[in-house]
């Protein structure tokens, strides 16, 4: 016996949490784009497509977002910190690989000096994951030991039924099973059968490739230079990637009063590392797309000791040159060590 | 696929007799219908060109790759007749020498994908007059007719909400072979042109003022608008200020390397006073 | 943080003292400040800019930094006055361990506008001259011009218990010059100075630490007795932006200090 949630509980969940004082928050889906965005009704939910064009990250780290308005009068300054705005929420119907890209990103936000808007904004958040049904030709997130079904960063894990009319649950933390205590009596005990999860077919072998990345020899590689030639630099891949975390901080305003703000930045853009002198340390798009791979497989690892992707195949799905990191891995996984 | 098997054959010639040293093309992609820009330096990767309807991305910005033309040698590249504007358009901003560009051009609106007649980018402008006596096709688009009709704040409102989805990737400036400033006006803080903030003054600024760089001498061929990770239908806004300037000055970008940049030209019979 | 004195070092580079508003502020910095450590020095409406506490870990009542004029943000520091207030956030990142230089000789290489941390090392050591061996200093710059801490060096060159080696590189000179002329690593080299029982500290253009770096290694000097300061941008200063990364390093949390030894692991193409 398990229980389960009914799809047509779902308006009744989501009237539920709102009394609770839950925000609820899940994969929307427009004329123009996927995301995760609030929702009022079930019918908003969006849980046809593979997974959203927006990754979560929007929701805990936005593009751009203030964090202090300043005002200067004479021989005073007076500054006012923001801090992330309040309100627990609920992001229900998250992708594993998305719920997992959170997990990867609070090892870097929660390490040494802590990063109040994240860390609030993670505290304040309920990540109920649906095991993935479909995949499409990009998805990864088995050649990144994790699956379709996996439970890392979700405090609740939705297996979908073979009917398709609602999902067994899995309460996995305190914050998920508080928010289900809310919703106890719309779940019912059942043997449904689940439906089968995706098959993610694994596109390398990991650890062959982690093995040449780390072999100091490789850094100056001519791989680099030819598996890089058609990238534009745009970025696109790491602004649409659920873990990179890479910022800007911008004061925009006048010499009386103005806001200071932290912005994406890309570690694909040719100034991102531009010192003053002029000198660049990655002066070229290689040595850029060489340094994403790099930290995400090898330097973050060996810092968090976690891979810095959770295999939602955002970079290859939508890069203007078809590029990404499953061809890049793949052709490694066929170097010599 | 006669095209493709020709000029695969004509690329392996130019490699032969080092006429070349790369040719830019397209192999196949990640996916079927997927096509991905290939850098041809030998037979073996001549093997792997394709040359079908999906080859829409515009290859031209390769060209202006930091390096790659300054040894004088020569290297090919497959159009279609807009990345052949764009080839004259970045010529006679003296971005590049088309002696050194060998053109393998196509055209890919019939059925059967047909090779143009030439390869260097002064054969095509009879093409190239061709279609700027076409008149641009007004609202040949459902989203375009929509735009038309709206009142200027209706306009207003479409596009901010548009702009409202920028992230300020900067992917449209990256995959526009007119982009090629070393230094964007985004990236210059002294002063600060334009927030790098993806709010709405930012975005605006931004959105618009790629629109004005971009007057006279966007092309149309639409790598924005697929670069684009948010779905902003830029190419509506590029379209539109072509057609402005084609009805104010009778300008179609780039039908030859000596063609005057419409908006950093002047005219003493301009028909606006105040630029006297 | 208020400006209580600036002056100008070359054309272009400004230095200025600075005085805490804030007594608890002052205290903290009193506690974690040590030589090596930076900070992000910044002006409301323009953003910060990340360079060194230039002044040493043994005159803690205020902060000297020396910083050249060429952006957004070290232009408008450039143009704040005498009791104008800026931000400053920081001491960040690790530091040299003073304590460990304790009866070595010791050897500072600088170049340009690099001298600024170096000098933070040298007065912290001269501070406290009897806990040291020999000092030795190489300082070159471009031109006689662009040399900083002008007076500082004509004190150091009149001290008996410090030898200064000073030169500008070949087209440098003044008629009036009477020191080097040559590069940094070229001069330093012949001056010779012995590895023995000695601590090197260099700072410099990423360009002038590698060959430095090769030099001393030919004067036969341990890569665990050289150290550096990596002056890598940064915008956050506290181990998240991502903009100071080489490999898995995080310059401004585990440096901004490195040993030779520690540099060598690093991917020599990023730095």
């Amino acid at each position: 016996m398990t229980r389960i949630l009914f799809s047509d509980k779902l308006d009744n969940c989501i009237a539920r949490w709102r009394a609770a004082g839950l925000t609820v928050f899940g994969p929307v889906k427009t004329d123009t784009l996927s995301s995760y965005a609030a929702i009022e009704q079930a019918s908003d939910f969006d849980f046809e497509s593979v997974l959203p064009d927006r990754s979560i990250k929007d929701l805990f780290f936005p593009q751009t977002e203030p964090m202090l308005r300043y005002t200067i009068k004479k021989r005073a300054i007076e500054t006012e910190d923001f801090t992330p705005p309040n309100g627990k929420r609920i992001i229900f119907g998250a992708r594993p690989c998305d719920a997992s890209g959170l997990a990867i990103d609070d090892s870097l936000f929660g390490w040494d000096y802590k990063d109040e808007y994240w860390i609030q904004r993670r505290n304040e958040s309920v990540i109920v994951s649906i095991a993935c049904t479909k995949a499409d030709d990009f998805c990864l997130c088995s050649s990144l030991n994790l699956a379709p079904d996996s439970s890392t960063g979700s405090d609740v894990l939705l297996r979908p039924l073979e009917n398709n009319n609602g999902w067994v649950v899995e309460e996995l933390t305190d914050r998920g099973r508080e928010a289900f205590l809310a919703i106890a009596e719309l779940l019912q005990d059942g043997s449904d059968p689940i439906a089968p999860i995706a098959d993610v077919p694994e596109k390398f072998d990991l650890d062959t490739c982690v093995a040449w990345l780390q072999n100091p020899e490789n850094f100056e590689s001519k791989f680099w230079k030819e598996i890089s030639m058609r990238c534009i630099g745009c970025g696109s891949c790491t602004y649409l990637c659920p873990t990179c975390h890479c910022f800007d901080i911008q004061d925009e305003g006048d010499t009386y009063s103005g806001i200071r703000r932290k912005n994406w930045d890309s570690c694909s853009f040719a100034l991102f590392t531009m010192h003053t002198s002029g000198h660049n340390p990655r002066a070229t798009q290689s040595a850029r797309w060489r340094q994403r791979i790099m930290h995400k497989f090898n330097y973050f690892p060996g810092t968090f000791s976690v891979n810095s992707c959770s295999g939602c195949g955002r970079c290859s799905r939508q890069c203007p040159v078809d590029m990404g990191i499953t061809e890049t891995l793949q052709k490694i996984s066929t170097l010599q060590p | 696929m006669i095209t493709q098997e020709k000029y695969r054959t004509r690329v392996k010639e130019l490699l032969a007799n080092n006429s070349v040293k790369m040719v830019i093309g397209y192999k196949q992609g990640s996916t079927a219908d997927r096509r991905r820009p290939l850098f041809v330096r030998s037979f073996e990767e001549a093997d792997e060109l394709v040359l079908d309807s999906n080859c829409i991305g515009n290859l031209a910005g390769y060209l202006v790759t930091e390096g790659l033309l300054s040894d004088e040698k020569r290297v090919g590249i497959f159009l279609r007749p807009e990345g052949i504007r764009s080839i004259n358009i970045l010529a006679a901003e003296s971005q590049l020498n088309t002696e050194q560009i060998i053109i393998f051009g196509f055209d890919t609106s019939g059925r059967e994908v047909k090779a143009l007649q030439g390869e260097q980018a002064g054969d095509f402008s009879g093409l190239i007059d061709s279609l700027k006596e076409k008149p641009p096709e007004k609202s040949s688009d459902a989203l375009l007719y929509r735009i038309d009709q709206m009142n200027t704040e209706e306009r207003f409102a479409f596009w901010k909400d548009e702009f409202s989805r920028c992230i300020k990737c900067y992917a449209c400036r990256q995959a526009c072979p007119m982009c090629y400033c070393r230094r964007c006006i985004v990236d210059s803080n002294q002063p600060q042109w334009i927030n790098t903030s993806s709010h709405t003054l930012g975005n605006f600024e931004w959105n618009i003022v790629r629109a004005f760089h971009l007057a006279g001498r966007c092309v149309g061929c639409g790598n924005c608008d697929r670069a684009c990770p948010v779905n902003i239908p830029l190419r509506f806004i590029n379209a539109r200020m072509a057609q402005e300037v084609f009805e104010s000055f009778d300008h179609y970008a780039g039908t030859s390397q000596t063609q005057e940049p419409v908006l950093a030209s002047f005219n003493k019979d301009d028909s606006e006073t105040f630029i006297l | 943080m208020k400006i209580v004195d600036r002056h100008d070092e070359a054309p272009g580079v400004r230095t200025m003292k600075l005085e805490f508003q804030d007594r608890a502020d002052h205290e903290l910095f009193k506690i974690t400040f040590r030589t090596g450590m930076f900070g992000l020095y910044g002006i409301y409406g323009e953003g910060e800019s990340t360079f060194c506490v230039a002044s040493p870990e043994t005159r803690k009542d205020y902060i000297e930094c020396t910083f050249r004029q060429s952006g957004r943000v070290t232009s408008a520091l450039a143009n704040a006055d005498v009791g104008d207030l800026i931000t400053f956030r920081g001491p960040y990142g690790n530091r040299f361990p003073i304590e460990d230089f304790y009866g070595k000789n010791l050897l500072f290489v600088s170049g340009g506008i690099a001298l600024p941390p170096t000098r933070s090392v040298i007065w912290s050591c001269l501070d406290q001259r009897e806990k040291f061996g020999r000092v030795t200093i190489v300082y070159g710059a471009r031109t006689v011009a662009d040399l900083v801490y002008k007076h500082e060096l004509d004190e150091w060159q009149m001290r008996d218990d410090v030898e200064l080696v000073l030169t500008v590189d070949p087209g440098g000179e003044s008629p009036d010059w009477k020191h080097k002329v040559g590069f940094v690593p070229t001069v330093l080299e012949e001056a010779a100075p012995s590895p023995d029982n000695c601590i090197a500290v260099i700072c410099g253009p990423p360009i002038m630490i590698k060959f430095t770096l090769i030099s001393l290694k030919k004067l036969g000097f341990d890569e665990k007795n050289v150290y550096t300061t990596l002056e890598n941008r940064m915008k956050c200063g506290v181990g998240k932006c991502g903009r100071c990364n080489v490999g898995s390093v995080y310059v401004c949390k585990e440096g901004p200090v490195f040993t030779a030894a520690e540099v060598a692991r690093m991917p020599a193409a990023d730095l």
